[in-house]
């Protein structure tokens, strides 16, 4: 097990609201190992948001331990690059000023000239060409996560966590995004993959690009069960969703969030 | 934009109007300089016909002619009250190109005058700013929780800076120095508690996209803090200016030796209010241009906003 790049074990984190603390997770454990790419799924208020924020380093769990390449994880740190939902971008900076501030931050060995033309590659690779010295609120939502997926690619961190960045996007937009991301995760082969955690409510997103996919139970939050992704990659979404295995699949990833929902439905509205 | 759009407006006429009353003859006893209001309006005519010719906004050249147009009425209306109809006191109420006339007269003069009130003005102004930003910054992003310091910038600033001037004057060396001591008053404390109030609003989603790019304290504070309170603290800074020069004035007015303030006073001490006016009207242009500057600066720096 030590060969995973990040290992999560007996994970329990308390959130305290009105003076009352309740088990936000509970003993979770899972590895994820190195280029490996994980998706967290869960009815709302599994904790799965909550689950990243301990990865990033903003929240510190009740017990458990959280270990990077071997090592306890404390705070914040840029071997990590963190895509949110929203503001993941400083609105003040227009876009290309964004990325290069992330990569300041976490590349030191690239000098201050060399940063603007990164920025630019950057901005490329996710269809963003010409629209760097736009300031984010000119970007339309989608955009904008293309914008911050370019900041946190070109920070070349080795592990990306990603917190449901498509979920404020619209259908037709959230497809192309996740096919931009299956892409430039998936690269050519020759370059090292990243190490991504990626949390989703959406079962065709998780499919579609994960590797592994953590089924989050809640109240409290533990691990229902992983599942590895059987299909062969390069993946491409219009083969797979015609395929039988991945009717089956599918199938049988919903019945593991609707049965426990259904074991557990005591008039709480449950949103998937 | 048409031609028709572009040049054939209201305000034209009323400056036609306005230059025809000229012609009627003056009942006023006192010598009325209407050579120089003629002179003045055929300027601001010029000006406009020229900008007319460039402005692209349709909008922003509608403006510049309404503008334009109630000047020329404000014009006709004062000069037929004074010069051509001797409706009101001659002595109190100058006409409009003797009022116009002594600006000329006494430019120098004035123009010394609204240096001095610049300087003093804006060094309390910027001496408020710049410490009162940063003490902001630092004091809202450390005491997140605690509203302690928000409860004790209320109060300071509850009192009127005013009422420091006699205090000022027993404590400081010049009554200059005690006019930006006011103005700093004046101005840190509407800086400072916008600052705060800026602070403590800050998204916490920009907070946590900022610790997750691990910055550094006072990257932390200038370059996430300070650009996200920015709006409020130029709120404060608007307050803090707007109230800066209805104290520069008040305080020019009671002991200083220079400043537009004391000029408007020293005049009108001695009955001279066709300086007294010029000088109350040199006051309110030098207000707008200052505060359109400020404007200005804003909406620069907060261009990233929507």
């Amino acid at each position: 097990m030590t060969t995973n790049k990040i290992e999560i074990k007996d994970l329990t984190v308390n959130y305290i609201e009105n003076k009352k603390s309740f088990n936000a997770l509970h003993n979770v454990s899972f590895g994820v190992g190195k280029g490996e790419f994980v998706s967290v799924i869960g009815a709302s208020g599994c904790g799965k948001s909550t689950l990243l924020s301990v990865l990033e380093g903003l929240y510190t769990p009740a017990g458990g331990t959280v270990q990077i390449d071997g090592k306890e994880l404390r705070g914040t740190g840029t071997e990590r690059g963190v895509v949110f939902q929203h503001y993941s971008l400083f609105p003040w900076m227009t876009t290309k000023k964004n990325i290069e501030f992330g990569i300041k931050q976490s590349r030191h060995d690239v000098k201050r000239s060399e940063r603007g033309k990164i920025a630019e590659e950057f901005l490329t690779k996710v269809g963003l060409k010409g629209f760097g010295s736009k300031y984010p609120s000119q970007l339309s939502g989608g955009m904008q996560q293309r914008a911050a997926i370019a900041r946190a690619l070109a920070m070349n961190t080795e592990i990306l966590l990603m917190d449901e960045p498509f979920s404020a996007i619209d259908a037709k937009n959230r497809v192309l995004l996740q096919e931009l991301l299956l892409n430039l995760w998936e690269g050519d082969g020759v370059e090292e993959r990243k190490t991504v955690v990626f949390v989703t409510h959406d079962i065709d997103e998780a499919i579609l690009l994960s590797d592994k996919i953590v089924v989050l139970t809640a109240h409290p939050g533990t691990v229902n069960e992983i599942v590895n992704v059987p299909f062969e990659r390069p993946r491409s979404r219009a083969e797979l969703v015609k395929t039988d295995e991945y009717a089956k699949f599918r199938n049988r990833l919903l019945s593991l969030l609707y049965n426990d929902i259904a074991e557990r439905i005591g008039g709480d509205e449950v949103v998937l | 934009m048409t031609i028709k759009k572009r040049y054939l407006r209201i305000a034209h006429l009323l400056f036609i109007a306005l230059i025809l009353i000229q012609f009627l003859p003056d009942q006023s006893t006192k010598d009325v300089f209407t050579n120089s209001l003629i002179s003045f309006a055929v300027g601001v005519e010029v000006i406009v016909l020229a900008a007319s010719a460039i402005i692209k906004k349709e909008e922003s050249l509608a403006l510049l002619v309404d503008i334009a147009g109630f000047l020329y009425v404000l014009l006709a209306v004062w000069s037929l009250a004074t010069a051509k109809y001797n409706y009101l006191n001659d002595l109190l109420f100058p006409a409009p190109g003797k009022v116009i006339h002594q600006f000329v007269l006494d430019k120098d003069k004035i123009f010394i005058n609204i240096k001095s009130s610049l300087r003093t003005t804006l060094k309390g102004f910027f001496l408020a700013v710049v410490i009162a930003v940063p003490l902001g910054l630092f004091i809202g992003w450390s005491a997140r929780i605690g509203s302690a310091a928000t409860y004790i910038t209320k109060f300071f600033s509850s009192i009127p800076p005013i009422v420091y001037i006699p205090y000022g004057i027993a404590l400081l060396p010049s009554f200059k120095s005690v006019s930006v001591f006011v103005i700093f008053l004046a101005t840190f404390w509407p800086v400072f508690a916008g600052t705060m109030s800026g602070v403590l609003g800050v998204d916490k989603k920009i907070i946590d996209s900022a610790k997750v790019l691990n910055v550094s304290k006072p990257e932390m504070l200038f370059r996430v803090i300070l650009p996200a309170s920015l709006q409020q603290i130029f709120l404060g800074c608007n307050q803090g200016l707007s109230v800066s020069f209805i104290l520069l004035t008040s305080a020019e007015m009671i002991g200083a030796k220079d400043g537009m303030g004391y000029y408007v006073k020293y005049y009108s001490d001695f009955g001279d209010y066709t300086r007294t006016i010029t000088g109350l009207l040199v006051i309110g242009f030098v207000v707008i241009g200052v505060t359109f500057l400020f404007n200005k600066l804003q909406s620069s720096l907060l261009r990233w906003k929507r």
